[in-house]
């Protein structure tokens, strides 16, 4: 009787791993087939790309498309410019939502809760609803066309998810902790600093990781505030590329692919962080 | 425990909440309130003259209504190909079987590319004379229209752009679902089967009602983001042909930035802010509750 059980068990288990792999290997194929077309087409002279029949791999392999982003298209720049935006966007939207994250911790103050609830609520804000009176704002300022106004707009969208992920974070992190420091007279932000941030550390990768992909990976932003050549981001300097009355295909796909290259790696490098973080500032807060 | 508390603690509270919050007002709440001000100012009008013409007007715009329909139509069709991909290989990859860290790094890809990127790559593929994707079918179907133009037929160019949001975002619902999966205890699974449940009876019992929490949370994330999404479609194809595959991210931007219908634009804008609050009204309910 036990041994029937085991055995359909077994043959149960057979039947659920070929079911499986034929899945996986189909979806797989599915993930791939477009990329491994950008990757062959990347390869090829422009004149290969556009002949017929068309070649599934580079009969003369070539890296000219791939010299030629930098060359015929300030891509160096464009590439800076991403960096900078990304990276100050991903340092100061987790130190502001940091603060607010502890204020939201550990203190009780009047008008916490509807706070609280204010900053998820901004989430649901559409970029195409505030960009237009933000660009005339910038344009006032004179900050349309820089990489400051940008930044300003990438760090503020960030925020509500910077600042309850940290409040779970600092939430975890007992207050035992706080209340020594205090005992021993140190003043709050003091305690902020050098009791309580470093222990937060690990907590912000998360957080780091969504800023940078966001500022990184955005379109619309850039598309409404930057109007020169010298202050595209990457996604930007990709998108007019095929705007282009004659799109270069080889050029084109290669530098999608260098443009991706940031957002792949630490998506696949950081994937689980990134995704219990983001179940945690969910469902939790 | 924290009875030691003095006023200048109580409000040390708002001084570390505060460059959050005037941020969020500056950036986002006041440029909204700004939108809703001019969708209620005549064009062209300035001051305190206000007007509900712009959104009269919005009932009548045959364009707007389309462009709700594609909108609609595309985060429903998006939701449910994330769904169905996303759980049938999370279901496979939480069997831990050889060489599943592979498969996982795999599906994990197209989550990887920035969607502006999607819509120029499924444009290449989907491209009708240089692209893959006709000559893949006529190996199969060797009848197929050769040079079968997919993004710019008014049957197909909608389903192609939705095809390219499926193949884009169901990792994300896929790795959600996954930790979800994880989260289930082995026990319950072992006593289900103890008790003699089938397959199908432990999937019904046992793993969908540990997964519906996450499942909901993953579907509202994913309906919010892709009412807003943006980019695909401008790469892609740029709403085209005609308005078939406008959405109102994109239309708003083109009537404000491209037109510059400003006051038109910000009703258009108002409109489908109100619409997605509604949408998401049972997920923030849902949040809230479990806080």
């Amino acid at each position: 009787m036990k041994s029937s059980v085991a055995g359909s068990e077994r043959r149960e288990r057979r039947e659920d791993a070929a079911i499986s792999y034929s899945l996986l290997a189909l979806s797989s194929a599915f993930a791939l087939f477009p990329i491994a077309w950008m990757l062959s087409t990347s390869f090829k002279s422009e004149a290969e790309a556009l002949a017929l029949p068309i070649t599934w791999i580079p009969k003369q392999f070539t890296l000219q498309a791939y010299s030629e982003m930098w060359t015929l298209k300030p891509f160096g720049l464009y590439f800076w410019n991403s960096i900078v935006v990304s990276g100050v966007t991903a340092l100061l939207s987790t130190v502001v939502g940091a603060l607010a994250g502890y204020g939201f911790s550990r203190f009780q103050f009047r008008g916490r809760t509807s706070l609280l609830a204010f900053f998820l609520a901004t989430q649901m804000i559409s970029g195409v609803l505030v960009i237009g009176p933000y660009f005339q704002v910038l344009a006032a300022l004179e900050l349309y066309n820089t990489l400051t106004g940008l930044i300003i707009a990438y760090v503020t969208i960030c925020l509500p998810f910077a600042a309850w992920m940290s409040k779970g974070y600092f939430d975890s992190i007992p207050k035992e902790l706080d209340e020594a420091g205090l005992v021993d007279g140190a003043s709050r932000l003091q305690i902020f600093l050098r009791i309580i941030c470093p222990i937060a550390v690990p907590g912000t990768v998360s957080t780091l990781l969504f800023a940078f992909l966001l500022a990184w990976q955005d379109l619309l932003w850039a598309l409404c505030l930057i109007s020169i050549d010298e202050k595209r981001t990457v996604t930007l300097g990709v998108a007019f590329l095929v705007g282009e009355f004659v799109i270069k295909w080889p050029m084109l796909t290669a530098a999608s692919l260098i443009g991706s290259l940031p957002t792949i790696l630490l998506y696949l490098f950081l994937q689980r962080l990134y995704v219990e973080g983001l179940a945690r500032g969910a469902v939790k807060g | 425990m924290r009875s030691g508390r003095t006023w200048h603690d109580r409000h040390l509270g708002y001084l570390f909440v505060l460059p959050a919050t005037l941020m969020l007002v500056a950036v986002l709440v006041f440029p909204a309130f700004v939108t809703l001000k001019a969708s209620l100012t005549p064009e062209g009008g300035g001051g305190w003259h206000l007007t509900l013409g712009h959104y009269q007007k919005t009932f009548h715009d045959p364009v707007l209504l389309q462009t709700f329909k594609n909108t609609f139509a595309f985060v429903a069709w998006s939701l449910v190909g994330h769904f169905v991909l996303g759980l049938s290989l999370a279901l496979a990859l939480n069997q831990a079987l050889p060489g599943q860290t592979f498969f996982r790094l795999i599906a994990l890809i197209p989550w990887t590319i920035p969607d502006v990127i999607a819509g120029i790559i499924f444009r290449w593929v989907l491209n009708p004379i240089h692209g893959a994707l006709n000559p893949l079918i006529r190996m199969v179907v060797p009848s197929f229209p050769a040079e079968f133009q997919w993004l710019s037929s008014p049957t197909m160019a909608f389903p192609s752009v939705i095809f390219a949001n499926v193949w884009r975002g169901y990792p994300l619902v896929m790795v959600m679902l996954l930790a979800g999966l994880m989260a289930i205890p082995r026990e319950l699974y072992e006593a289900a089967a103890v008790d003699g449940a089938g397959k199908f009876r432990r999937f019904f019992h046992v793993t969908l009602p540990g997964l519906s929490t996450i499942i909901l949370i993953a579907l509202a994330l994913d309906m919010v983001w892709e009412f807003r999404r943006f980019a695909l479609v401008v790469t892609m194809t740029g709403g085209g042909p005609g308005t078939l595959t406008e959405v109102l991210s994109t239309l708003v931007y083109k009537t404000y930035f491209q037109f510059f219908n400003f006051e038109y634009a910000s009703a258009m804008a108002i409109m489908m802010s109100a619409v997605l609050f509604i949408l998401s009204l049972p997920y923030i309910i849902l949040v809230g509750r479990e806080r």
